[in-house]
This record gives C-alpha cells, sequence and structure tokens, in this order.
C-alpha cells in the first residue's frame, strides 16, 4: 500500500488546478466599468436546443450586439427550483441590473428574488404574475401554430397529423387546437393526435411518442417541446414530414420541412433593455403581461422541401389574414371533444385564451390527470 | 483488504472495495483544497455546504449498501421519495405546531420515503432474486413520475393556476442555520449520519455482520447469520439515509415540493461514494470536492461564460485521475 495521502491529494489539486485553469481561460470578464450595463439571461436547457432555449439564447445574442458596450452574462441548464434564485443573486452580485429569466418556471424565484433588489428589473418569459420590477412577455405563438396546420392539413395524405405535446398546460392545448383548427380550414376531414411526454426535454420519450403517433398512421408530425431535433429527425426518418416549433430546425431535415411556429426574440429584448435603459420600464408595455403577435416576436420559419407551391401560398395568405386581423383563428362555434360548445361568438380576449383547459373536436387523445 | 489483482485491472470486485487504508487522507486532502481554491473561484461556502448535504447523504446510501455487498444506484430515487414522503407530512401537518415538533415529523417522513423505495428493491432481491443494481436503477425513473403525479395531480398548490408544484407547507423558515452563515443546518445532520454509518459499520456487531455478508455471503450463512435480513437492513438504511437527503431539499432549500427537485443529486452522491471506496468518513470529502465543483458551475458559466456541461467533465477528471492513481496502486501493491 503506497501512501494515500500523496495519491488523494494529486487527484483533489489536479481537479483543482483544472477548474482554476478555466476560470482564467475564460477571460476576466469582471463586472464591468462605470455606468456599463449589465444584463443576466438565464435558461432552464441548453442554448443549442434546436428549440426553446436556442430561440432565447439567440435573442440574447442580438442583444449583444445592439449593446457592444453591455456585459452579456448567460446561464444554461438553471433548473426551475431555488436553484435558479441563486444564479439570479450571483449575477446581480457580479453587477446585472436585467435579467431574463427565460423559462416558465423561473417565475417564482424570480418574484423571491425581485423583492430583494428592488432596482433591479426583471423581464419574465412565458408567465401570467407580475411585481412591481417584474414583468412578463410572451407571443400568440398559437396564431402561427393555425398556420403551420394549414400546411400540415394540405400535406397529409392519411389526414392525420401527430402532436408531441410535454405538459397538458393552456399554452400547449392552445397549440394542439390552433393546429387542428388550421388543417381542418383546408380539410375538414384532417384529425390531430396528441401524445403527452409529461416531460420538455426526454429525448427517448420523444422518439417513442413520434414513433407511435406514425405507428397510428399519422404521417405529418409537430410538436411542443422544449429540445425539438428528436422528434423531427425521428419523423423524418420514418417517412413524415413536419412542422417545427420554437426555431428553425429546418437544416436537421430540409426536405421533411414544411414550416414552422418560432419565435424571433432579438427585437423584443433590444427594445425592452432600450426601454429600461432610458428609465421608462414603469407604466410601459413590458411592466405587465405583454403578449406580442405573428409577425413580431412570433414568426414562421422559411418553408422546407416538402411544402409545394400551392402550400406556400394557402399558408402565406393565411399569415397574412391573421397578421391584419381578418382572421381571428378561435372565431365560434368552436366545439370541444365532447361537442360542447366552448366559444359560441366571436374570439375571446388573449387572456381568456391562455386559460384553455379542454382540447378542440376533431383532436383525438385526452388530457391526462 | 487490496482487492486489485497485481495486474491492476479494475474488475467490478476491485471497485467494491479497494485499496484505500485513509479515509482521512480524503478529507483532509479534499479540505486543503477547498481552502486554496473556493476563494480564488469566488464560490459561496456557504452554497457549497448546502449542495454537499444531499451529496453526503445519497452518498451514505450508496456507501452503506455496498459493504453488504450491495450495489445501491437507487440513491436518486430514493432522495425523490423522501421528498414526497416529507412533502406529505408537510401538507398535512397543521401550521400552528411548534418547529421542535414539526422538523423531526418531517425528517421522519423523508426517511421513511427512502426506506419503503428502497425496501422494493429489497424485497424483489431477497424474494425473486432480481439483481438490485437494475431494481434501483429502475425504480428511479418510477420515483420521477411519482413526482410528477402528485405535483400535477392530488397534491398541486390550488392557488397556483399553471405551475405543477405543491403548496408551500412553510417550514423552510424555521430551520436553523449554521452558526456565521446563511446555510442550513442539514450538513449536521449529514456529519451526524457519516459518523453513524462509521461507527455501526466498524463498531458494532450487525456492522460486522454486514461486513462478512459483504465479503462472502456464503461464509455469512455457514456462519450461522441471517443473510437474507442482514441484506434487506443495509439497504433499506441506506434508502433512508438518501430519504432523509429528500426531506432536507424540500424542507430547507425549496419550501415546497416540484417537480424538478434536486435532479441529479443522487447520482452525484453515487459517485462520492465510489470515488472514496464506500468510507463513510471520507465520503464527507468527496461530498464537499464534488459539492464545490457543482456551485463553481454557475461562476464558469456567468464569469466566464463556458458552457454549463463544464462541471461534469470537472467530476469526470476527478474520477479519472482517482481511478487512474488507484490503477496504479494496484500495480504496485
Amino acid at each position: 500500500m503506497s501512501r494515500p495521502k500523496v495519491r488523494h491529494l494529486i487527484a483533489v489539486a489536479i481537479a483543482f488546478a483544472l477548474a482554476a485553469t478555466l476560470i482564467a481561460c475564460g477571460g476576466d470578464e469582471e463586472s464591468g466599468a462605470e455606468g456599463q450595463t449589465t444584463i443576466g439571461f438565464l435558461y432552464v436547457g441548453p442554448r443549442d436546443d434546436f428549440g426553446y432555449n436556442q430561440a432565447a439564447f439567440a435573442g440574447s445574442q442580438a442583444v449583444a450586439e445592439a449593446f457592444p458596450d453591455a456585459e452579456v452574462l448567460q446561464a444554461e441548464n438553471v433548473p426551475e427550483t431555488a436553484e435558479a434564485e441563486r444564479v439570479m443573486e450571483n449575477m446581480i452580485d457580479d453587477g446585472a441590473t436585467i435579467i431574463f429569466p427565460t423559462s416558465f418556471g423561473h417565475l417564482e424565484p424570480a418574484l423571491n428574488v425581485a423583492r430583494k433588489y428592488p432596482d433591479v428589473t426583471f423581464l419574465h418569459q412565458g408567465g401570467l404574475d407580475t411585481a412591481e420590477n417584474v414583468g412578463t412577455y410572451f407571443g400568440t405563438i398559437w396564431q402561427a401554430q393555425y398556420a403551420a396546420g394549414v400546411a400540415a392539413g394540405m400535406a397529409t395524405e392519411s389526414n392525420r397529423l401527430g402532436f408531441v405535446g410535454g405538459f397538458p398546460i393552456a399554452q400547449v392545448l392552445l397549440n394542439v387546437n390552433a393546429y387542428e383548427l388550421g388543417a381542418r380550414s383546408v380539410n375538414p376531414d384532417v384529425t390531430t393526435s396528441i401524445v403527452f411526454t409529461s416531460n420538455w426535454c426526454d429525448p427517448a420519450k420523444q422518439a417513442a411518442a413520434t414513433n407511435s403517433l406514425i405507428d397510428q398512421g399519422a404521417d405529418v408530425i409537430t410538436q411542443h417541446q422544449d429540445c425539438t431535433n428528436t422528434v423531427i429527425e425521428t419523423a423524418a426518418r420514418r417517412g413524415a414530414k413536419v412542422t417545427g416549433y420554437h426555431f428553425d430546425a429546418s437544416r436537421v431535415a430540409p426536405e421533411a420541412w414544411l414550416t414552422g411556429a418560432a419565435w424571433s426574440w432579438g427585437p423584443l429584448y433590444v427594445d425592452a433593455v432600450r426601454t429600461i435603459e432610458a428609465g421608462g420600464f414603469e407604466g410601459s408595455k413590458y411592466d405587465g403581461r405583454y403578449r406580442s403577435g405573428l409577425g413580431e416576436a412570433v414568426q414562421l420559419t422559411p418553408f422546407g422541401g416538402a411544402a409545394t407551391p400551392e402550400i406556400r401560398e394557402r399558408v402565406e395568405a393565411a399569415a397574412a389574414e391573421i397578421r391584419s386581423g381578418e382572421l381571428e383563428p378561435f372565431t365560434g362555434p368552436i366545439r370541444d371533444q365532447g361537442g360542447r360548445v366552448r366559444i359560441p361568438g366571436p374570439q375571446p380576449s388573449v387572456e381568456e385564451l391562455e386559460e384553455t383547459d379542454y382540447l378542440v373536436e376533431g383532436v383525438t387523445g385526452e388530457i391526462p390527470g | 483488504m487490496n482487492a486489485l489483482p497485481a495486474t491492476g485491472r479494475l474488475t467490478p470486485g476491485a471497485l467494491l472495495r479497494p485499496p484505500y487504508a485513509r479515509p482521512a487522507a480524503w478529507v483532509f486532502g479534499t479540505l486543503l483544497g477547498l481552502l486554496v481554491v473556493l476563494p480564488a473561484l469566488e464560490v459561496s461556502i456557504d452554497q457549497t455546504l448546502i449542495r454537499a448535504t444531499p451529496f453526503i447523504l445519497t452518498g451514505l446510501a450508496v456507501a452503506l449498501p455496498a459493504r453488504a455487498g450491495l450495489i445501491n444506484v437507487g440513491g436518486e430515487g430514493q432522495l425523490l421519495l423522501g421528498a414526497v414522503g416529507a412533502t406529505g407530512v408537510g401538507l398535512a401537518l397543521p401550521d400552528t405546531l411548534s418547529p421542535v415538533a414539526t422538523l423531526p415529523l418531517l425528517a421522519l417522513g423523508g426517511a421513511l420515503g427512502g426506506l419503503v423505495w428502497a425496501g422494493i428493491a429489497a424485497g424483489l432481491y431477497v424474494g425473486a432474486r432480481t439483481n438490485e443494481v437494475i431494481v434501483t436503477l429502475l425504480l428511479n425513473f418510477v420515483a420521477v413520475s411519482v413526482v410528477a403525479y402528485v405535483v400535477h395531480g392530488p397534491w398541486r398548490d390550488p392557488d397556483s393556476a399553471s405551475f405543477p408544484y405543491t403548496a408551500d407547507f412553510g417550514a423552510g423558515g424555521t430551520v436553523p442555520l449554521l452558526p456565521g452563515g446563511t446555510a442550513h443546518a442539514g450538513l449536521l445532520v449529514a456529519l451526524v449520519a457519516a459518523v453513524g454509518v462509521w461507527l455501526v459499520m466498524g463498531r458494532t456487531r450487525w456492522g460486522f455482520r454486514a461486513r462478512v455478508v459483504g465479503g462472502n455471503k456464503e461464509a455469512g450463512r455457514r456462519s450461522g447469520f441471517n443473510v437474507s435480513r442482514t441484506l434487506v437492513i443495509a439497504l433499506v438504511a441506506g434508502g433512508a439515509l438518501a430519504g432523509l437527503a429528500g426531506a432536507i431539499e424540500v424542507v430547507a432549500v425549496e419550501g415546497r415540493l416540484r417537480p424538478a427537485v434536486a435532479v441529479g443529486f443522487g447520482y452525484i452522491g453515487f459517485l462520492a461514494s465510489w470515488l472514496v471506496g464506500h468510507r463513510p468518513l471520507a465520503v464527507v470529502g468527496a461530498g464537499l470536492a464534488l459539492a464545490a465543483i457543482s456551485v463553481s458551475g454557475d461562476n464558469l458559466q456567468i464569469d466566464a461564460g463556458l458552457p454549463s456541461t463544464t462541471v461534469y467533465i470537472l467530476m469526470a477528471v476527478v474520477v479519472m485521475a482517482v481511478l487512474g492513481l488507484r490503477r496504479r496502486a494496484g500495480r504496485q501493491g
């Protein structure tokens, strides 16, 4: 038995030396000079997930470009727990005065931290609650899902669409409903099957859900997941077409790609930072529950190889009508799966739509729980 | 004692009983390393202590059964069920109860949750001869679903329209803190547990029996020990420790049960135990070291702009450094 003390000290020392080296290599980005803004971004997943987090990360890059003097702090894989509070406080220690907690579940941690730091402004993505120094913004991405549904309804040969959902929350149900309504607007026989994975990014479950949807006859697949490439790859491999979500991931399967509902956060983030910098947060649209629409933070991605000229034309027409307000996808009568009329007349307000707790007729699958 | 064959090949048996004569070396080395590096990295000491608590407890949940020859990969699931158990107690208890009564009950609920979860694997092991590695590992995934079920279903906060979590059961403010800091006193529980496991394994008749069974089941049987009972107790006691970690996380850190509570902590505890050859006191050192690395991940991202996965590279470096050095030691010994 050789001297364990020395060996263990070496092992520990190597690890710590490496950690210190990494910090040093990362460059000395200590909180900068006077007057320089520091902006922090938190993501719940990796910044290269072809989805929710990559879209938000792209927005942060736009902020870095628009404000070359500002320091942009990044933290990915931040769980929706008390850990997020710690990360935000860490950023504030480094001088951050504007923080973008970009995940739904970062809201409660943000509200907790916001109480402690009244001088820091928090812009949360996708929530419902606000506070004096916390605003929450989102976009009516279901408008783009409706337009993508138009593409799917035209592209399908089996008249069955497949939707890989995460959790049965209002945002997801709204997207499923919009997709089916969009598809049915061009193809009255089409149905959409929904599978919930009870997860936002579990590639194994995503692949299983996609395969089972295709086994049931679906030939166009879409999703509401944070990371999107597994569903796209699996669907394309099985010969199905896809419409994307959150982010333009068309390069994963260029030939199977029809179009997609995606975020373009850059302009919104930049404008929000500019507003706060000018001292105009209070009373601005960001001070509250702001929802951006199709053509702004919500976009249709470019068309892919699977989109025929007829599809492109119809989708673009639908999108243009939604933008102009001529077309309101949730105009009644809208029936739920049981045939009950849920929306009798004109399209409800965005706030009311964001409380959707049912699936429209034509959707197959149940809301669990 | 040195289980490595002269060729230095890493066999499963060798991994189970590596040639560590002095756990104190690990503890000492780690503390020295932390002393030098933590201030340099601006890593928060309080955060390190908070994070080390679940790592140490889930590490002990591996170390204890390992000495009896069982590989418990289920610390993650046992921690989650502990979190569920403590939450159940927390939601059921009236708010008016004093913390002196509440905190032990919450801890008990957590330990029971972990115990039951490990008990399933233990029961299957002695009853149906299933492999405990597979069963404990697979039960982790079931545990994730159990947490998802309670937070989306029966225990969902009635005041929260859209967030899947339970109500705040308000015990967080009553948890005592370590003197001179903001870290909760859960670390003391982990330290007491480590000393307890060390005493039980090294100083009691049951510990001796467990080690004999761990060394050679047949020898244990011929010595007249009740092998099955020893194994069951070792595994469920480990589960209870991991469950305690879950209770501490929901009570002292989160205040409520959320689907993402303590994700991956059980696996890091597993690593902590294997790193030090399942020696209970050394698990404390390994837990602290891994906690420091884990917490430094924030600084690596925010200050140095490195990807968050850097943390896993650092942990892998530690593991490989130790395994490599262990291998050389085997060749010499």
